[in-house]
């Protein structure tokens, strides 16, 4: 017996077929609508501070005491900028931050790649016992070994050598290289330098994670160590090298705490350290509190936060968004 | 050259593992131990800092003493750190966590959300957040937050909810503290993104053409191949929530330290330390234990 097939018309078919696409289409329109309500609902609480610090740093102040103004000022000036600029002296200072800071973390980002490439890839004795120094590096604050460093700057002797050599010549050296760039570059040239334990770890998951095949084909040609490392592992790190080398410079141009210990002199102070004593130094030029004050800080930390900003949009446009790893098929 | 060949690739990679961190080791040992060893001998001393090197005198445990008998206020501050760490560690995760799925999909303005997300890393990890802080209006974002918890009533709708009491105050502490805790997602953003794009695409691909839906292709490709991010999230969360400028521990060891008696904030800092060197360990090891074998 043959049994038929009713098959439904076509008109029905196309209907149903429109009715699931109009439902996956609402679906994907409220997911999207979700996304976005989530993106700018916390987005607003991350961007306040910012619109605030443009708004009280470009009025003046008429445009402070008038109640009919909130976000947007009527007229504008540069009266916060040149208060700031008074106590600040932005260009010596930024200078400082980028000769000091900025530099010390390019090399932090190059001693620490080494560093982590040797702990990641090799087997060696003790091993063991330098990871256990790295975890106490990631966890111990700098705050309970500030006080010894400081007085190892302030004299500095490095494993004792220019002690031995006082005893033995008669003479009196004594290095003292605070106030000066060794302060920040010595430790960094070590991979030592600030945060360098969280660095070192964020490298090590990531050579970790690279598969080992290249390497052992380069072995095995005959590769030695420094080819190895430019050749394979460098190029196909630019992932984490971006990741690694915004996190480094923004923690070294924001770092304050080690900044304010190691210079004590206005001419070789970074800019962060200027702009948390910014409070009194206000005071000191004559404006002690209320508009022109807040306005002040607003304008200095706007001039502080926006060179990292730029930063951040042209690194993440070059790096981030063309990530290929090289040579490696799944 | 005979002889190399004769020790085998191990050998030589031994000696190469050692070239790579010799430097360090010098560092480690210059700017991080004798430090360390320093801070140690300061908790046994009365300190008196001179011109260039800081005047010890024995004294024994008595710093112990003052701080863990003397100080009224030192037990409570740990209890507080260490319970405020409890409850936010997992908040910053999850929530870092979606939001980073979120920014690493594809959708329009995404450079744009990148970027205003990024501004936690810069603000909050510096010096301009306690500047703006500071200054008396910004502190209408707190009475602002507070302002809307109050007129939702989060405390009430949650517990109408019937949850035991337990949960439903971390819900609402989770709530009315989501302020401070988006400013301190910035960082963990960026590593989990970083992780997420070093997913080879290939996958993703092939679980298209083998039909996946997208929750199979979270849960047997991002997660499995992000555990590896998430291990260095985990450290690089607890530590930075620890050493954070407005724990209450560190505020207090800071001000013995302008005090000048480096030898008790010595003794604030190792033992709150040490019980959270324990925690971390503790949470890396049953880590390593959970996931470190399936997918490590």
């Amino acid at each position: 017996m043959k049994r038929k097939i009713s098959f439904p018309d076509k008109d029905v078919i196309i209907s149903r077929l429109k009715k699931i696409n109009y439902k996956r289409k609402g679906v994907a329109f409220l997911a999207a609508l979700l996304k976005y309500v989530v993106l700018a609902s916390i987005g607003y609480l991350v961007l306040y501070p910012l619109v605030y610090m443009v708004s009280f740093s470009i009025r003046p102040y008429s445009d402070y005491i008038d109640p009919a103004i909130y976000w947007i000022p009527k007229h504008l000036s540069n009266i916060q900028f040149s208060n700031a600029q008074k106590v600040i002296d932005f260009i010596p200072s930024i200078k400082n931050s980028l000769i000091f800071e900025v530099l010390s973390a390019f090399i932090e980002v190059i001693t620490c790649s080494i560093v982590a490439y040797g702990m990641a890839r090799f087997k060696f004795r003790g091993k063991g016992i330098l990871t256990v120094l790295l975890f106490a590096m990631i966890i111990l604050p700098e705050q309970m070994i500030i006080i010894p460093k400081m007085i190892n700057y302030s004299n500095l002797d490095f494993l004792g050598i220019i002690r031995l050599t006082n005893k033995i010549f008669g003479t009196n050296i004594k290095i003292s290289i605070l106030n000066t760039g060794f302060a920040f570059w010595l430790p960094s040239l070590f991979g030592v330098g600030l945060k360098a334990g969280i660095i070192i770890f964020i490298y090590m998951q990531f050579y970790k994670g690279l598969p080992k095949e290249l390497e052992e084909a380069a072995w095995i040609d005959g590769a030695n160590l420094t080819q190895t490392y430019l050749r394979i592992s460098l190029p196909s790190s630019s992932v984490v090298l971006a990741t690694v080398i915004i996190l480094s410079v923004i923690w070294h141009w924001n770092d304050y705490y080690l900044a304010v210990m190691y210079t004590s002199k206005a001419e070789s102070m970074p800019i962060a350290v200027k702009i948390a004593q910014m409070q009194t130094s206000l005071q000191t030029i004559g404006i002690w509190n209320g508009p022109y004050h807040v306005g002040a800080r607003c304008a200095a930390c706007l001039a502080f936060v926006a060179p990292m900003l730029v930063m951040y949009i042209i690194l993440q446009r070059k790096f981030v968004q063309s990530i290929d790893r090289v040579g490696i098929t799944g | 050259m005979k002889k190399k060949k004769m020790r085998g690739i191990e050998a030589i990679k031994e000696q190469y593992g050692w070239k790579c961190v010799s430097f360090w080791v010098v560092g480690l040992i210059v700017f991080f131990i004798y430090p360390l060893i320093q801070s140690i001998i300061y908790m046994f001393n009365e300190t008196s800092p001179q011109v260039g090197y800081v005047a010890l005198k024995f004294v024994k445990f008595n710093n112990f003493n003052d701080v863990f008998r003397v100080d009224p206020d030192f037990t409570n501050r740990l209890m507080a750190s260490i319970l405020n760490f409890l409850y936010t560690f997992p908040a910053v995760l999850i929530l870092s966590f979606v939001l980073a799925i979120i920014l690493n999909s594809k959708f329009k303005g995404r450079l744009f959300f990148r970027a205003l997300y990024f501004l936690p890393v810069i603000i909050a990890s510096g010096v301009v957040y306690s500047v703006l802080l500071g200054s008396q209006n910004l502190d209408t974002i707190q009475t602002d937050s507070s302002i809307r918890s109050d007129i939702f009533k989060t405390g009430e709708v949650i517990a109408s909810l019937g949850l035991p009491e337990v949960i439903s105050k971390y819900i609402e502490s989770i709530l009315s503290t989501i302020m401070d805790i988006t400013w301190k997602c910035g960082i963990q953003i960026i590593l989990f993104i970083s992780g997420m794009q070093s997913i080879p695409p290939a996958l993703y691909e092939a679980a298209k053409v083998e039909g996946t839906t997208k929750w199979e292709e979270f849960w047997l490709i991002t997660f499995p191949m992000m555990v590896r991010t998430l291990l260095l999230v985990v450290v690089f969360t607890m530590v930075d929530i620890i050493t954070s400028v407005d724990d209450k521990v560190m505020k207090q060891a800071y001000k013995f330290m302008e005090l000048q008696s480096y030898g008790q904030s010595s003794v604030m800092l190792w033992s709150y330390f040490l019980i959270i060197g324990a925690m971390v360990s503790l949470i890396s090891w049953l880590f390593y234990r959970i996931f470190a074998k399936k997918w490590m």
